[in-house]
C-alpha cells in the first residue's frame, strides 16, 4: 500500500520506491488513462491516428534510453537507431527463418540482439568522449544500415516482413487476431511495456549506480579519483541504453509486420531519437517519451500540409533551442518557465506590458547590433 | 608504507621526475609536506604516485606490492586517495549528494541499480559524519557550483577523507584560499587526518603553514630530491631557503 512521507513540507505518497506528490500523482494517473483511452480517441477522429501515435511512443521509448546516457553520463550517442534496427532486424529474421509466432519469444528475440549489438558496439566506442564517441556511433549505426540494405537475406532496400506461420502474422496469446483487433491489442502491449520500462528507468535514476553516473558526467577525472572504474559504469549504461532501442525496434516490428532500412536504422532516425530527447525535456523522465509522439505526429501532420515538412522540424528546433531550452515537459513543471510566467501574470496581469517592452528592447538591440556588424562589414571600422 | 622507487618522468626534453626514492608512513599517520619552487616536479610526484601518470622508470610498492601498474581508481580502492590543485567536485550535485556519491563508492554499492541512493542507513551516517567534521552542515543542501571557494576546498578534500584512505595526497590544499580561511582549511585537515591515523603528503606553498604543522618536510627542486628533513630545515638549510623564497645569504 502507498505510504505517506514529506517532502519539503509537501505530502507525497511512496509506492514500490515511486514518490509522488498529489499533483505528481493527479498527472500521472492522467497520463496513463490517457494512453490507455487513446484508441477510442483515434477511432473517432481522423487527423489523430492510432498508428502515428503508436509509433512515436516507440521511438520515444528509445529515447527514454537515450536519455540515461545524454542526461547523467553527458554522451551523446548519434547511433540510437542501431539498437532500434537490430531490434527491428532480430524479430523480422526470427519470424521469417525460424518461423518463431510469438510476440513474446520476438520480443526476447529482439532484447537479445540488441544488448549483445550495445555490448559490442559499446566496447569499441567508448573508447572516447565527446565528439569521438557521438563520430564513432553514428559510425556504427551507418555500418549496420549498409548491412542491411546490402544482404539480400536481409531484404535489402525492400526490407522484410514479419508474417510468420499459417496464420502469416505474429500471435498474441497463441491467437492470431483480425488486422484491427491486432493493431489495439499490440498498442495496448506497447503501453504495459511502456509502463514497466519507465518504472524501471525510475528506480534506476534514485539509485546509487545513477550517483556514479553522474560523478563521471560531471567530472569524469575526479569519478576515477573516488575509485570508479569510469569505462565499466558508461558501458553499463549504454547497454542499458541499448536495450530499451532494442525493445522499442521489436514492438515496432510486431506492429508494422515490415522492417525497412531506410525505417529503422538509418542515421536520420538516430537523429530522430536524440531530437525527441531534447525536444521533450532531457532532463525529464517522460520528456523523450512525449518529445516522441510530438515529432512523430508533426513530421506527419506536416507531411500533409507541405513538402518541406523537414523545414517543419527545423523551425520547432529552433524555437525550442532558443525559447525553451528545458524542452516540453521540462518547460511545464512547477518552477519551469511556463509555470513562472503563468503565475506571474495571473499575480499581476501589467506584467505582460513589461513582457512586450523588454521584448521591444532586446529586439531593437538586436537590430542596432546586426546593423553595426553590417555597417564594420561594408564599410570597415572607421 | 608507500614508497616511490627511482621514479622517473620526462615530457619530451623536459625531465620533471628524476629518479625519485622516498617513502610515507613509516610513521602511520604522519603529516608531510612537499615544498619547491614552481617547476620542481611536486605534482606531477604526486600524479605518478595515484596514477594519474604513469612512471617512465622505477616502480611504486605500497606495503611491500608493486603497484606501478595498478589503475588510478584499483589505487583508490587500495587505500590511496588524492585531491587536486583546482577543486574538482561534481558541481551539479548538492554537498551532501557529493558525499554520498564518495561513500556509496567506497562502500561498493553503486552498482545497486533497484535500491535507493538515499537509503542505505551506514552510509547516509558516514555521510552526518563529514559533514559534521568538515563544518559543511550549513551548507549541505547547497549546489557544489555555488558554494563559497573555501567551503568548495573544504569538501574536496571531506571526499577524499569519505574514501577511508590509508594515504592522502593534496595538491595545495590552501592555493585560492583567503589567509584567513586558510588557517580554518588546513587546521581541519590535520585535526581529521590525526585523528583517523591517516598519512597525508601535501604540497603547500606557505612556510608558515609548513613549519606549523608538518612532521616531515621533503624539498623538491628541479625534478630531484633536494632534501627531507624536519621543519626546522627550513630555517638552517640557506641553500633551500634561497631556492623557495629567493632570499640567500648576500641579503
Amino acid at each position: 500500500m502507498p505510504e505517506r512521507v514529506d517532502r519539503d513540507g509537501t505530502p507525497a505518497y511512496r509506492f514500490l520506491g515511486v514518490e509522488v506528490t498529489r499533483r505528481e500523482a493527479a498527472f500521472l494517473v492522467l497520463g496513463v488513462v490517457f494512453l490507455f483511452v487513446i484508441p477510442d480517441i483515434a477511432s473517432l477522429s481522423d487527423s489523430l491516428q492510432l498508428s502515428v501515435i503508436h509509433q512515436g511512443l516507440l521511438f520515444g521509448f528509445a529515447a527514454v534510453g537515450l536519455n540515461l546516457l545524454l542526461r547523467h553520463t553527458k554522451l551523446t550517442s548519434f547511433g540510437h537507431a542501431a539498437f532500434f534496427g537490430t531490434g527491428a532486424y532480430a524479430t523480422a529474421v526470427l519470424a521469417r527463418y525460424a518461423g518463431v509466432q510469438s510476440v513474446g519469444l520476438l520480443l526476447l528475440g529482439a532484447i537479445a540482439a540488441a544488448t549483445v549489438m550495445a555490448a559490442i558496439i559499446g566496447v569499441l566506442s567508448l573508447r572516447h568522449t565527446g565528439l569521438y564517441f557521438a563520430l564513432l556511433t553514428l559510425a556504427f549505426g551507418q555500418l549496420l544500415y549498409a548491412i542491411a540494405l546490402g544482404q539480400s537475406a536481409l531484404g535489402g532496400s525492400d526490407g522484410l516482413p514479419i508474417r510468420p506461420g499459417p496464420a502469416n502474422q505474429p500471435l498474441l496469446f497463441g491467437t492470431a487476431f483480425s488486422p484491427d483487433v491486432y493493431q489495439v491489442l499490440t498498442y495496448y502491449l506497447t503501453v504495459v511495456v511502456i509502463l514497466i520500462g519507465l518504472f524501471v528507468m525510475y528506480r534506476i535514476t534514485q539509485s546509487p549506480f545513477r550517483n556514479a553516473l553522474d560523478a563521471i558526467g560531471q567530472e569524469r577525472t575526479r569519478a576515477r579519483f573516488i575509485g570508479l572504474p569510469v569505462r565499466r559504469y558508461v558501458w553499463a549504461a549504454f547497454v542499458i541504453s541499448g536495450i530499451y532501442g532494442g525493445v522499442a525496434g521489436g514492438l515496432y516490428a510486431v506492429v508494422r509486420q515490415y522492417v525497412r532500412p531506410e525505417g529503422t536504422l538509418f542515421f536520420l532516425r538516430s537523429g530522430d531519437i536524440l531530437f525527441m530527447t531534447i525536444l521533450g525535456g532531457f532532463r525529464t523522465l517522460v520528456g523523450p517519451l512525449i518529445g516522441g509522439v510530438v515529432l512523430i505526429f508533426l513530421q506527419d501532420v506536416g507531411q500533409d500540409i507541405t513538402q518541406y515538412y523537414e523545414f517543419l522540424t527545423g523551425v520547432v528546433l529552433l524555437i525550442l533551442v532558443y525559447g525553451f531550452p528545458r524542452g516540453i515537459v521540462g518547460s511545464l513543471r512547477s518552477g519551469g518557465i511556463v509555470n513562472t510566467r503563468l503565475g506571474e501574470l495571473r499575480r499581476e496581469p501589467s506584467v505582460l506590458s513589461a513582457w512586450g517592452r523588454s521584448a521591444a528592447q532586446s529586439l531593437e538591440r538586436k537590430v542596432t547590433e546586426a546593423m553595426t556588424s553590417l555597417r564594420i562589414i561594408l564599410f570597415g571600422v572607421d | 608504507m608507500l614508497e616511490a622507487r627511482n621514479l622517473q618522468k620526462s615530457f619530451g626534453e623536459l625531465v620533471a621526475t628524476d629518479d625519485i626514492t622516498l617513502e610515507f608512513g613509516k610513521e602511520e599517520g604522519e603529516l608531510v609536506f612537499i615544498v619547491g619552487p614552481n617547476g620542481a616536479g611536486k605534482t606531477t610526484f604526486i600524479n605518478l604516485l595515484t596514477g594519474f601518470l604513469s612512471p617512465d622508470e622505477g616502480s611504486i610498492v605500497l606495503d611491500g606490492d608493486d603497484i606501478t601498474g595498478m589503475s588510478a581508481n584499483g589505487r583508490v580502492n587500495a587505500g590511496i586517495a588524492r585531491s587536486f590543485q583546482v577543486v574538482k567536485v561534481f558541481e551539479e550535485m548538492t554537498v551532501r549528494e557529493n558525499l554520498r556519491t564518495v561513500v556509496l563508492t567506497e562502500q561498493g554499492k553503486t552498482w545497486s541499480l533497484f535500491s535507493m541512493a538515499d537509503g542505505h542507513e551506514e552510509v547516509e551516517s558516514q555521510v552526518e559524519e563529514l559533514l559534521e567534521k568538515f563544518r559543511l552542515g550549513d551548507a549541505a543542501d547547497t549546489v557544489a557550483e555555488e558554494l563559497p571557494h573555501g567551503d568548495r576546498k573544504l569538501l574536496d578534500v571531506a571526499m577524499s577523507f569519505g574514501l577511508d584512505p590509508d594515504y592522502l595526497l593534496l595538491d595545495e590544499p590552501t592555493s585560492g584560499v583567503s589567509t584567513r580561511e586558510k588557517e580554518y582549511v588546513i587546521e581541519t585537515i590535520v585535526e581529521v587526518g590525526r585523528a583517523e591515523g591517516v598519512t597525508t603528503v601535501t604540497i603547500e606553498h606557505d612556510m608558515d603553514i609548513v613549519t606549523e604543522y608538518a612532521d616531515r618536510v621533503v624539498a623538491l627542486h628541479q625534478g630531484t630530491v633536494h632534501g627531507v628533513g624536519p621543519p626546522t630545515m627550513l630555517e638552517t638549510d640557506d641553500e633551500l631557503r634561497r631556492l623557495l623564497l629567493g632570499v640567500g645569504e648576500d641579503e
